[in-house]
């Protein structure tokens, strides 16, 4: 049965769990532990969105005070707003954009690899960076506005940095540069996944390149896209240090999000309790996200089995 | 080994070295010790407090300085952890109105006897003092002194502009920025887009315009001031100032302009007085600009107090109280307070040293002497944006309607002053 049996005959073979302990360790331990970091940080934060805890945690019972007070605060209604924005226009362009590479790269081209590395390349770099870098490159008096007047085109306009409705939208681009390459990962193994088969009958039975695409390769992918979809919302939610590296919430507060709110509440002004109640709040979204994905997750599963 | 040998006898020879002047003087009392901690690690103020430290050894005292380096709420973040871990630094940074607030989650240590024997109360400005002793007991001491509401004038601004005088009241002040707007300076105001630069100019402001409006409208948020009409007006001139600014700034910190400030691109900066060191250090010389309190209606100075301050947490061990002491005594030194605001260009808390002599420069004599006129007709208040006036949750409530308003410019004057008023309850 096993090979330390079949080696070494004169012995007698260890019990079961005893041989399998350093895999038990081995999943349980980080597994347990992890588990219950994530657990109990999370109900310590859930109980002290319930007090009135400003400087330090304290006891006590407010009840859902802290939780109205930061639905009733324009800073998080601009960043539940901005949320609703950032969220659905960086994961629908993003997976469009990604999925547009993939597409391309997927023309077996020479230089795939290359080409492949440089648009992964942003993955590799840290939020704070590339906020930066973009802070720097849509400043309309430093980047690229003032590259094209220096050009002669002085009539051109790029400020969206400054300019309080638009400003959202320079983090999105600044998303979807750094992550698109991620989503073209994805949909590039999907796109290679596809049976090569079915690609020869079409194309035996006179189907146009475009055709095949879209009535064959692009509905194979759509478990690929609800994966990308799912983990580019939980990012967008999550989204901390690139807004704070390219506007910081500026101009002014338009460009507020919930996680910056969270940081802000909790150490900028103090009040632990709010910040907490704000983090609970971003938790819901989270769920509200996650959840019906576990759920498709199982019913997909389901009908796996019974096919 | 040869090695091995050499290393030894090194380490026998600096123990021996070590233990020697503890020897000595383990007889007499017990030796100073203090822990402390602040976010000064670099630039001129981590130089100052080195220099600090140094002294405080030279009394024969250990000097244990944790710097954490960043904002300053990465530094509370610190002091928190250690204060709920039960283990607190003899003494942290810590300043303005959130002494009072953390003083309430662990036990200080009093002050009263060190102060009162250095005589210190009565060199100290007022509203600073009170900032130190919120129960009525000194528990921190402040250790030097910006003001927020400097004006600095480009040089080459002013020659664009052909003017030499320097703006006393915010009508001569709008003068001269419409004059070097003429004379073609293409933003007569240097700035920078953060959060405090916004509550700077709102604050520069309402100070000029009213110094009583604002105690009562800022400081004490009276109702009936944060409706007055001096809120109106302050939110008016703040509009003018936007629109001399600079819209490209976005979220940059003020330093980044300070060449096209020199340069005469820009022509005035509504400042702290740190920005003299910034200047310095960037390689600026002191003829290409000045330095002059901020515009005041009433032609008296208006001071709008920043200062850092040592606030000292209780520890039962006799080291750490007899460093506590040590530490006191040096902080209110006039020697000790000299030396410091040297190294960083602040000006001393003392209302009584001499800034006459070697080593100050021109901004900071102004500055002292503002400071002093400004107590003198109870003129010398304390920053909003700076977290001298509020604790840090108020301030960041009306600070956010400050820079919405400064960055929206379609919101009126009269809509800013409700939402400042209402902010204010909402955070109460």
């Amino acid at each position: 049965m096993s090979n330390a049996a079949a080696i070494r005959p004169g012995r007698p073979a260890l019990p079961e769990w005893v041989r399998r302990l350093p895999e038990y360790l081995m999943i349980w331990v980080p597994l347990l532990l992890s588990a219950a970091h994530l657990i109990s940080f999370s109900l310590w934060t859930i109980w002290i969105s319930f007090t009135p805890s400003t400087l330090v945690p304290v006891s006590g019972w407010v009840g859902l005070r802290n939780y109205t007070a930061v639905a009733a605060s324009r800073n998080w209604q601009i960043a539940f707003d901005n949320l609703l924005l950032f969220g659905s226009a960086f994961v629908v362009l993003s997976a469009a954009t990604g999925l547009i590479l993939a597409i391309l790269l997927d023309q077996r081209i020479r230089g795939e690899n290359a080409l492949r590395s440089i648009f992964l390349y942003p993955l590799a770099v840290s939020f704070v960076v590339t906020g930066t870098v973009w802070s720097w490159l849509l400043n309309p008096g430093l980047g690229i506005q003032k590259l094209v007047h220096d050009l002669g085109w002085t009539s051109f306009k790029f400020d969206w940095l400054i300019d309080r409705d638009m400003a959202i939208w320079t983090i999105v681009i600044a998303a979807i540069w750094q992550s698109s390459g991620f989503a073209m990962a994805l949909f590039l193994a999907g796109l290679r996944s596809v049976d090569a088969d079915i690609v020869k009958a079409a194309q035996i039975d006179g189907a146009g390149p475009v055709r095949i695409y879209r009535r064959i390769v692009l509905p194979s992918l759509w478990p690929i896209t609800v994966t990308v979809v799912v983990i580019q919302l939980q990012f967008a939610i999550s989204t901390f240090d690139l807004v704070r590296a390219l506007t910081n919430g500026g101009p002014g507060i338009a460009t507020q999000l919930p996680a910056l709110v969270v940081y802000d509440l909790m150490f900028q002004r103090s009040l632990l309790g709010r910040g907490a109640a704000a983090a609970v709040l971003m938790l819901l979204i989270l769920l509200a996200v996650l959840l019906p994905y576990a759920a498709w997750r199982y019913v997909q599963r389901r009908r796996a089995l019974h096919a | 080994m040869p090695i091995t040998t050499t290393r030894r006898r090194l380490l026998a020879g600096s123990v021996a070295t070590l233990a020697l002047p503890a020897f000595a003087r383990a007889q007499s009392a017990v030796k100073p010790r203090l822990t402390a901690i602040s976010q000064w690690s670099a630039g001129s103020d981590g130089a100052a407090i080195t220099a600090l430290g140094k002294k405080f050894e030279e009394k024969g005292g250990v000097w244990q300085h944790s710097p954490v380096p960043g904002f300053t709420t990465e530094m509370m973040n610190k002091l928190r952890a250690q204060i709920m871990a039960g283990d607190p630094p003899a003494c942290s940074q810590l300043k303005g109105p959130e002494i009072a607030a953390w003083s309430k989650i662990a036990p200080t240590v009093d002050l009263d006897a060190v102060v009162a024997a250095a005589g210190y109360e009565k060199v100290v400005a007022p509203d600073l003092a009170k900032l130190h002793k919120p129960g009525g007991k000194w528990i921190a001491l402040p250790l030097q002194i910006y003001s927020t509401n400097m004006l600095f004038l480009s040089k080459r601004a002013m020659d664009k502009a052909k003017a030499d005088k320097i703006p006393v009241t915010w009508a001569d002040f709008n003068d001269l920025a419409e004059k070097m707007k003429a004379g073609g300076v293409p933003y007569p105001i240097a700035n920078g887009g953060t959060r405090p630069d916004d509550g700077q100019k709102f604050e520069a402001a309402l100070a000029g315009i009213s110094p009583l409006a604002y105690r009562a409208a800022i400081m004490n948020l009276e109702k009936k001031a944060l409706e007055g009409p001096e809120i109106k007006a302050a939110f008016a001139q703040v509009r003018k100032i936007a629109d001399w600014m600079d819209p490209n700034v976005g979220a940059q910190h003020f330093s980044t302009n300070l060449k096209r400030f020199i340069e005469g691109d820009m022509g005035m900066m509504i400042m702290g007085g740190w920005a003299q060191g910034v200047l310095r250090n960037a390689g600026f010389k002191l003829e290409d600009f000045t330095i002059a309190p901020g515009p005041s209606n009433n032609g008296k100075p208006v001071f709008l107090l920043n200062a850092d301050a040592f606030i000292f947490w209780q520890r039962k061990e006799a080291d750490l109280q007899a460093g506590q002491t040590l530490m006191a005594q040096l902080v209110m030194d006039p020697a000790i307070q000299t030396m410091y605001s040297q190294i960083t260009g602040s000006i001393p808390v003392r209302t009584d040293v001499d800034l006459s002599g070697e080593g100050w420069s021109d901004g900071q004599r102004r500055t002292a002497a503002a400071l002093k006129d400004a107590i003198a007709s109870n003129q010398a208040v304390l920053s909003l944006a700076h977290n001298m006036a509020q604790e840090n949750g108020m301030t960041a409530a009306m600070i956010d309607v400050i820079t919405e308003y400064v960055k929206n410019k379609t919101i009126k004057p009269e809509q800013a002053a409700i939402r400042l008023a209402e902010a204010v309850e909402g955070a109460r």
